[in-house]
């Protein structure tokens, strides 16, 4: 099949759209490994609990308020999650903390399943954006470009934070250096809840805006988790501008990939991992040594 | 120095204790007579597969501090290698058995060539990412004729393993004996290696690399030969499943696949070879009183947060230092 053929300016949308998911989610996790040196192997069950949350609350009320509330009961996890696991276990090896963030992902993991059930649930869209807009002259479905909106939305106000607040500047010195950023009086205990809590915050959202767009089942966290960890991976672990540029990469090479050779859409995004592992650890961003 | 799994050091004690090993495994060889109830049998058959995989995490966290957390890919890679040479180069199930092990032992033996100069969380997502790669590419509809897609790999076969035919394998009462020479057979492995000069260098490398690769030792082949070696036992814990069910499925290769035998070395610990095997008996055990309340998720999960943070080295660690206070005995922990 020509490549050029079957690539139309739907496809560039469907990559997009799977990579703002992705982008949400991986500079959630990559803030959190920035800030605490933790590899959150919880984040996919926190983005599925967002999931399920959000279908609760759209049940209740409706999407806008889901959209409006979980990111906020997350981010209250996150508290719980700062104050409980991450703090207490500071001076542990980052492999015994990776393993706890594990075992937490199985107990939410039950938590969804006892209160929801296993079968997979589904959102309905709001309203407003159930229908198609017109995208150079072809109709593509409204909530994806919703979706495309408020993902790179949220990257590009983070990345402004990041950039050009104080506190942003704070959380890139410690992702840097953190010995360093602590002799120069940086509270890091303080960020720290802070960025947690925006991580955890920002699984929320991305399981919330999942819902519609994706089926809400048990899965999904271990799903998404592992593309998140190769594009936090491959990012540079730690850069936030690196994580975006993967998760845009890896939408590509997985929506591109499914039409030109399945083959090559599983196998590259793995291959990437591995390349970026043992030859490039700093990954394509700026990040720091895994 | 790592002590013996039999608490005995020195002289006869050390006969009395290969001796009493001995005993206990050709007792083990009995079992099915004196447990007559199938389901247990095939509930202890469960754990015996389960464990051996729980070893090999075991063995390569133990010596080289690195965790695999893709064991599901070198488990049900050999089950499904298994599948299609028996089921596409007709190979008879012997002739199949055995490619499977060696073929398996050398692909890991070519993955550890790479993934062992890694450092243990880049390892744990590499080994994840590997058993996630190999899931996918056997769900490739494209590939269906060879994996059989979603729908698993059923096997056929004529002939007979160790004088075994296929519905005789499948039979917990006859299948045990292959399961516990097996298990057998891997732990005695494992103990050796690691009481081994090899065994040495390796927990020295994991406590300083640089130290030892000052000292003119090569840190990097024993890595690479504890990988090969954990690949075999997890090949060996795969053929199993694959000569017992004659079934290969998508599934095997999931993530969840692998954090049970992951859960099982934490629960058992890994500082002697019987501890994931005991993690594993515990798991199974718990999966069958718990499993169908469907509370195992909470409790597995719970029980690695409480493992990791209070205990870390397992349930077999725990009882040893129980013992050693009883008999007021000290050894230096490694």
């Amino acid at each position: 099949m020509d490549l050029l053929q079957s690539f139309s300016v739907i496809q560039l949308a469907n990559a997009l759209a799977l990579s703002s998911l992705l982008t949400i989610l991986a500079s959630g996790l990559a803030l959190i490994f920035g800030l605490r040196d933790v590899m959150n192997f919880a984040h996919g069950a926190l983005y599925m609990l967002g999931a399920y949350l959000g279908f609760a609350v759209a049940a209740k009320f409706n999407f806008w308020v889901a959209l409006a509330v979980v990111p906020f009961l997350l981010a209250g996890l996150g508290v719980v999650f700062e104050y409980a696991v991450l703090r207490p276990l500071q001076k542990r090896a980052h492999m015994d903390v990776a393993l706890i963030t594990f075992g937490i992902a199985l107990i939410l993991g039950h938590v969804v399943n006892t209160t929801w059930g296993t079968s997979p649930l589904s959102v309905a869209m709001p309203p407003a954006l159930a229908g198609a807009v017109d995208l150079f002259g072809q109709p593509y479905p409204a909530y994806r470009l919703f979706l495309i909106l408020v993902g790179f939305g949220t990257c590009v106000l983070l990345a402004a934070w990041l950039k050009w607040t104080k506190s942003g500047m704070h959380v890139r010195a410690v992702s840097q250096l953190p010995m360093v950023a602590r002799m120069m009086g940086v509270n890091t205990d303080r960020l720290s809840l802070f960025v947690v809590c925006l991580g955890t915050g920002f699984s929320g959202l991305a399981g919330v805006l999942a819902g519609p767009y994706l089926s809400v089942d048990p899965s999904m966290g271990a799903n998404i988790l592992i593309s998140c960890l190769i594009v936090v991976v491959v990012g540079g672990l730690g850069s936030i501008g690196g994580a975006i540029v993967a998760s845009v990469v890896y939408g590509f090479i997985q929506v591109i990939g499914s039409i030109v050779s399945p083959l090559m859409a599983v196998m590259t995004p793995y291959l990437l991992l591995f390349f970026v592992l043992l030859w490039r650890p700093q990954g394509f961003g700026r990040g720091r040594v895994a | 120095m790592t002590r013996s799994p039999l608490n005995s050091n020195t002289g006869s004690n050390k006969f009395l204790g290969y001796g009493l090993v001995l005993i206990l495994a050709l007792c083990g060889l009995a079992i099915p007579n004196v447990v007559k109830s199938t389901f247990y049998l095939g509930l202890f058959i469960n754990a015996i597969v389960l464990g051996i995989a729980a070893l090999s995490i075991g063995f390569l966290a133990h010596q080289c501090g690195l965790i695999m957390f893709g064991a599901a890919g070198f488990t049900g890679g050999a089950t499904y290698l298994f599948g299609i040479a028996v089921m596409h180069f007709n190979w008879s199930v012997t002739t199949a058995a055995i490619f499977c092990l060696v073929a398996s032992t050398f692909i890991s033996l070519l993955i550890g060539m790479v993934v062992v100069r890694a450092r243990p969380l880049p390892f744990a997502m590499m080994t994840l990412a590997l058993a996630q790669m190999l899931r996918s590419v056997v769900k490739i509809t494209a590939y269906r004729e060879v994996t059989g897609g979603d729908d698993g790999l059923t096997m056929n076969w004529t002939g007979n393993f160790f004088g075994l035919t296929q519905a005789e394998l499948a039979r917990p009462a006859n299948f045990w004996t292959v399961a516990w020479l097996a298990l057998c057979g891997v732990m005695l492995l494992a103990w050796w290696v690691g009481h081994s000069r090899t065994g040495e260098i390796l927990r020295a490398t994991k406590a300083n690399e640089e130290r030892m690769r000052f000292s003119g030792f090569n840190t990097y082949v024993p890595r690479v030969l504890a990988f090969g070696l954990a690949g075999f036992i997890a090949a060996v814990s795969g053929l199993l499943l694959g000569l017992h069910t004659a079934f290969a499925s998508p599934e095997l290769l999931d993530f969840t696949t692998g954090a049970n035998s992951l859960v099982s070395m934490l629960i058992g610990g890994a500082s002697v070879v019987t501890g994931p095997i005991l993690g594993a008996l515990l798991y199974t055990v718990g999966q069958d009183q718990f499993g169908a309340s469907g509370h195992l998720e909470l409790l597995t999960g719970l029980g690695v947060v409480v493992v990791v943070l209070a205990f870390p080295k397992g349930a077999i660690g725990f009882l040893q230092s129980g013992i050693d206070r009883f008999t007021g005995r000290k050894h230096a922990s490694n």
